[in-house]
């Protein structure tokens, strides 16, 4: 099956600047793919070579099976594009805009009318549709900036920290009406928020300076978090110090019960970790922690800077 | 071509949703008119070649303005991203930007056209030389239109586009100037043939050969070509 979109040892450089030093990656349609890491490590450079927006220096840039550097007009014709600040024409009316989209991506006067009403209907812009772009709430030209990414219904969406600048309720139907428009859909959604992300995707590709890198473990030992009553703090931290297996303990109290957490060398360190605080304490709860996405991220990013 | 059509009915569209379009062509009507008229009345001469000279004058000015933001604007407010991203060529941006701004001077230069109904009602004017200014003129005001488009893809700063614009603008006006010098005469017939305006006193005189229109076509074709070379290179 052909990848919706397929990075192949891509390399783009600004004034002598490595942005992307030989990138590959490949996204199939269904998938969230987000694209991860710091400011300045190539994230917006990435959606811009797939978006037909810059060229790479060396390698190919393919989508739906159509070469960007070849045939480029027709490898647009998949994309739907967000960029980090929505490109409005803010003299436009929402429907003139949308419209203008449309049209430019080539959907038939027949049915662009209907596609348009589609498209605000789908972003909660059919009561906006004759209010002019520039004065609309940052939310509503996120939404008109969303629907004419999904106009045309592409099979590519690229979303530039589509989520960026909202306040929190709107962040939450910002991703809503992104995985709405996403169904059926190959999207590549870029972001420097952690959060937004794992709420997100279904998978993540980490760049830093210019390279993928993997996902590490914060930790190479499992980490658990204890809940305990009953217990004094200094107490329940010396007994479980005492174990063996058992490091990096800290310790903190929270709503009257004592939260610990530590990593635990092997599989039954929870089981003697349980067996040390019953005779002294309630054991409220016990259970391993899983790195978050954040955390993997922070620890790539540290493995990487040392290396 | 749908790609065509749909960028030249955004501009469209943009040009009379702002005051700048109505502004524009209050000013050049009304300038326009206020040359003509003094010519009319005052100088008692029915015919238009002062009229015309006033209006290259006039378009010098107002040219700069009307192309600035053809460009300036969309990179300023990142929407050249969402142009270079749909699927359109660069060929079409371009050729619908300027067929849209092409429009604006036609309906500037129609506006202007009634000074001739007086003209004929009162007057035995010889329609020849008016026609032929006309022609002329819309040759000048899309030679300048190019430059300012080139200019404009090139910043990201109306203001800048159009003072830069009003000064290639201006240079060439004026570039017979230096034709006089006489440390130069070597390049005496170049500075003449690059002169905007030795090239339109012949056309508002009646005398339009294929040289006159081969040169502001040339300019235009130039400036138009490069301004895809600029987009073009703005992916690399």
């Amino acid at each position: 099956m052909t990848a919706s979109v397929e990075f192949k040892n891509v390399r783009k450089s600004y004034g002598g600047h490595a942005v992307l030093r030989g990138v590959s990656f490949s996204v199939q349609r269904g998938e969230i793919v987000g694209l991860l890491g710091p400011n300045g490590c190539g994230k917006t450079t990435t959606l811009r070579l797939i978006a037909g927006f810059l060229a790479p220096d060396t390698g190919s840039v393919r989508v739906c099976g159509e070469d960007q550097g070849s045939d480029s007009i027709a490898a647009r014709q998949h994309i739907g594009y967000l960029p980090e600040r929505p490109p409005l024409y803010d003299a436009l009316r929402v429907k003139d805009y949308l419209d203008f989209v449309a049209a430019a991506k080539g959907v038939p006067r027949a049915t662009r009318k209907s596609a348009v009403a589609a498209a605000m209907h789908d972003y909660g812009l059919s009561h906006m549709a004759t209010k002019v772009i520039a004065t609309l709430s940052k939310g509503y030209r996120q939404r008109v900036g969303l629907a004419q990414a999904t106009l045309a219904d592409p099979e590519v969406l690229l979303l530039d920290e589509a989520t960026n600048g909202l306040d929190a309720l709107q962040i939450v139907e910002a991703r809503a009406l992104i995985r709405a428009g996403a169904a059926g859909r190959a999207v590549l959604f870029c972001s420097h928020l952690m959060q937004e992300v794992a709420a997100l995707c279904d998978r993540v590709i980490v760049l830093h300076e210019g390279l993928p890198v993997e996902l590490a473990d914060p930790s190479p030992t499992p980490r658990f978090e204890l809940r305990l009553g009953g217990i004094a703090i200094d107490v329940a931290k010396a007994l479980l110090e005492r174990l063996p297996d058992i490091s990096q303990v800290e310790a903190h109290s929270e709503d009257a019960q004592v939260v610990l957490r530590c990593s635990g060398a092997t599989a039954q360190a929870a089981d003697a970790m349980a067996r040390a605080m019953l005779p002294h304490a309630a054991l409220l709860s016990l259970e391993a922690l899983r790195p978050t996405l954040e955390d993997r991220f922070i620890a790539a990013m540290r493995r990487e800077d040392r290396a | 071509m749908n790609g065509f059509l749909a960028l030249f009915a955004k501009e469209m569209r943009e040009y009379f949703a702002t005051p700048i379009a109505f502004v524009l062509l209050a000013v050049f009507w009304a300038l326009a008119g206020w040359f003509f008229s003094f010519s009319l009345f005052f100088v008692n001469l029915a015919q238009m070649v002062g009229s015309f000279h006033n209006m290259s004058l006039l378009l010098l000015l107002v040219m700069p303005l009307l192309t600035m933001r053809i460009f300036a604007e969309e990179n300023r407010n990142g929407t050249m991203e969402l142009l270079m991203s749909l699927p359109l060529s660069e060929l079409q941006i371009v050729l619908a930007k300027f067929a849209a701004a092409f429009v604006m001077l036609l309906i500037m230069l129609a506006g202007s056209a009634s000074a001739v109904v007086p003209l004929v009602l009162f007057a035995q004017p010889d329609l020849g030389p008016i026609l032929g200014g006309y022609i002329g003129i819309t040759l000048l005001g899309a030679a300048f239109m190019g430059v300012g488009i080139l200019v404009s893809s090139l910043t990201a700063n109306q203001i800048v586009a159009a003072l830069i614009t009003w000064g290639v603008l201006t240079l060439f006006w004026f570039a017979d100037y230096a034709a006089s010098i006489d440390a130069v005469p070597m390049l005496r017939g170049l500075f003449l043939h690059l002169s905007f305006s030795v090239h339109y006193v012949d056309v508002i005189r009646g005398v339009i050969n294929l040289g006159t229109v081969c040169y502001f076509a040339s300019v235009l074709v130039m400036s138009l070509t490069l301004t895809v070379l600029v987009l073009k290179g703005r992916r690399a």
